[in-house]
């Protein structure tokens, strides 16, 4: 191996990657035994997460609103929404602290870094599963009988994982230059909810401005979840354009993450 | 086989906070009106270093603090990148630079095992078949299961160290952490370390201990302010060490009397730290007498002196202060003339460390100080490999202004086989 003022070269890097595998599994590992350790409800959490604001929308929304959803009851029309969301916003805050969380590891021990933010998007992904079956209890106790084409899903969790992923990481390399980062994130997560169609439907943005909606990658994500849950259609060419701005997403956060780490020990 | 290659390296670090704390959003703001970034003061924490190493090599690596060694650990390890030049590592690397890091209180003992040898850079396989050696090597089986919250401080040093002990990289980089737990247990670490050493491993280890580096090194690299100023056989490397004096001096003489700190009765002419045989010295091993010899002249007779030496370490702590009491010139009127007077000190009183000198002369009704000159000399101790010494088989840190040999006695009862022993 080579090393380098620029690093290592490329090929080092995915090897090494995939070489620190057990790494990445471990951490994801003691995330999820941390999170809940030493509280009453435990798992219970993940499921409450996102039925609160379920309960709190249903009661706002439906009565006041009334939005047209499809003919899907609203309080799970929220939930389909909500669950996606609450994974996505879960993860980017957590994979958002890691670097500076971790300075006096990442001080001490090399290890490739982005590792950190990655596992502790993937621990939210048993969150995920666990919201998402309870989703599918609802589901059929309000007639819907469970379809294949719910078994799309651990796809779209794979989408909105990349979204996080992107983000998350580009958070974390910004909190490790600027520290304001930590004290706008919550802020930004909230605009960004009322930015994704996950409480109201993409129908009350007129047909011609969807696109623009689209390009939040979060927009596709929630509405291929409801899709693929409801049986509804797919709105391809809207999936496409959030899928194309989540790989962009992509791509800035990782020049952002190589330009922060070549000294990230010396910045946390 | 080759399995490091450093050719030209420098890492230069950034002298204002700046770059080192992270910038707020008024920075930001500021962006373009920033100095350009070469004005800015920079440091140079490695300078050009060039060194290889084989395959089934222990190289210790020697210097003061400061003279680059932890950079040169962290730069190979990959913590840090280097500002310049090109490192070649041919195998894993595995780094013990500080152990326990990563090490969570709420979790078990053997979920931190598994955590903290993944970040070592294990795999999981890996991890799975060395398990029972590492616990068996920390003996800590009975608590395995608990959270390490529960663990006393020893305990969890030792499931750190043997977790850090049994990766087996081909190049392991080592950071003093041999002052981990009791004796037995350093033991046990310095013969794991040997092992290491055995198996075609290459090692690079970083310590101020004499004895850790003589014994486990096959050779030596000397750093001194970012360069590495020696290199080959550990001896020698070693010599070197004790040479450079690091801007201190054991020696200083006022050759103008004008000039000469003191006053019109008495002035500083000279002082040194002298070995028995008369040489002078930088550095003084420990479990040597040695002497300070202090050289003053008395102008006008009749004042009663008393000319005093105090040594200060490296924190400012006063080590002791010490007058000619012993001398039959103590409290009593001097004639005019030169005197050479040397504060003898016994072996085996000090630490290891960086000893500053203070000489004075006072005189008493009326007080006066005629001269008090601050840090005029100093010296390096270091630990003597040899020879009865008060560190007998430890090897880490030992706390302590001084470190006297004492005389120890002991009064051993075996346990009673009697009533009073505890019921089974």
């Amino acid at each position: 191996m080579i090393i380098e003022s620029s690093g290592i070269s490329l090929v080092e890097r995915v090897k090494e990657y995939r070489r620190y595998g057990t790494l990445f599994l471990f951490l994801a590992i003691r995330d999820i035994r941390l999170r809940y350790r030493q509280t009453f409800l435990g798992l219970l959490w993940s499921v409450l997460q996102p039925l609160v604001p379920m309960v709190i929308f249903t009661l706002v929304f439906s009565r006041l609103l009334r939005p047209e959803t499809d003919g899907v009851p609203y309080y799970l029309f929220a939930l389909g929404g909500l669950t996606p969301w609450m994974f996505f916003a879960n993860s980017i805050n957590a994979a958002g602290a890691t670097f500076v969380q971790n300075a006096n590891l990442l001080n001490k021990v090399y290890f490739p870094r982005a590792i950190m933010p990655a596992a502790a998007i993937a621990a939210y992904v048993l969150d995920w599963l666990i919201a998402t079956i309870i989703l599918s209890i609802f589901l059929t106790r309000a007639g819907y009988s469970p379809s294949l084409v719910w078994l799309c899903l651990p796809l779209i969790i794979v989408f909105a994982a990349i979204v996080a992923v992107g983000v998350g990481v580009a958070v974390a390399s910004l909190s490790a230059v600027y520290r304001d980062v930590k004290h706008a994130l919550p802020f930004v997560v909230q605009v960004w909810m009322y930015a994704t169609p996950v409480v109201y439907p993409i129908k009350l943005v007129s047909k011609r401005l969807q696109w623009v909606l689209a390009m939040n990658p979060m927009t596709g994500v929630v509405e291929a979840t409801r899709a693929c849950l409801f049986g509804l259609g797919v709105d391809w060419p809207l999936l496409s354009i959030s899928m194309a701005s989540a790989l962009l997403i992509l791509a800035a956060a990782t020049a952002l993450f190589h330009k922060v780490e070549a000294d990230l020990a010396e910045r946390v | 086989m080759k399995t490091i290659a450093v050719q030209g390296v420098s890492k230069e670090f950034l002298f204002t906070r700046q770059r080192l704390e992270s910038r707020n959003i008024r920075d930001l703001i500021h962006w373009r009106h920033q100095k350009p970034a070469s004005a800015a003061p920079t440091f140079l924490a490695l300078d050009e270093i060039n060194f290889e190493a084989h395959a089934g090599e222990v190289i210790g690596i020697l210097g003061r603090n400061g003279a680059g060694k932890s950079t040169l650990l962290k730069v190979l390890s990959r913590i840090l990148r280097p500002t310049k030049g090109r490192i070649e590592l041919n195998g894993r690397v595995g780094s013990l630079l500080e152990v326990g890091s990563g090490f969570h209180p709420e979790l078990t003992g053997r979920e931190n095992v598994f955590l903290n040898a993944a970040i070592l850079g294990m795999t999981k396989r890996e991890i799975y078949g060395k398990l029972d050696q590492i616990v068996d090597f920390a003996g800590i089986t009975t608590h395995l299961d608990e959270p390490v919250k529960t663990y006393s401080s020893g305990m969890y040093l030792r499931l750190a160290f043997a977790v850090a002990a049994h990766i087996e990289p081909e190049i392991l980089l080592i950071d003093e952490v041999l002052a981990v737990g009791d004796a037995e247990f350093q033991k046990k670490s310095m013969k794991r370390i040997e092992e290491i050493g055995t198996q075609r491993q290459t090692v690079l280890f970083v310590s101020h201990n004499m004895q850790a580096i003589m014994r486990l090194c096959s050779r030596a690299l000397l750093l001194d302010r970012g360069k590495v100023v020696a290199s080959g056989p550990v001896p020698d490397v070693v010599a070197a060490y004790l040479q450079i004096d690091g801007g201190h001096r054991g020696e200083r003489h006022y050759p103008d009397g004008p000039y000469a700190p003191g006053s019109h009765v008495a002035r500083l002419r000279g002082i040194r730290v002298r070995s028995c045989e008369g040489q002078t010295l930088s550095t003084v091993s420990i479990g040597e007498k040695f002497g300070i010899e202090m050289q003053f002249e008395v102008m006008s007779a009749g004042s009663t002196l008393y000319p005093t030496l105090s040594l200060y370490n490296e924190w400012g702590t006063e080590v002791f202060l010490s007058t000619d009491v012993t001398t039959e010139w103590h409290g009593r009127p001097r004639p005019a003339g030169w005197y050479t007077v040397t504060a003898w000190v016994p072996p085996n009183l000090l630490r290891e460390g960086l000893l500053n000198v203070t000489a004075a002369i006072y005189s008493f009704q009326p007080y006066f100080i005629h001269f008090k000159e601050s840090d005029v000399v100093s010296f390096q101790t270091v630990e003597s490999s040899d020879g009865i010494n008060a560190r007998g088989n430890f090897i880490g840190y030992i706390g302590g202004v001084v470190r006297p040999l004492l005389d120890w006695t002991v009064h051993y009862e075996a346990i009673r086989t009697d009533s009073r022993a505890p019921r089974e």
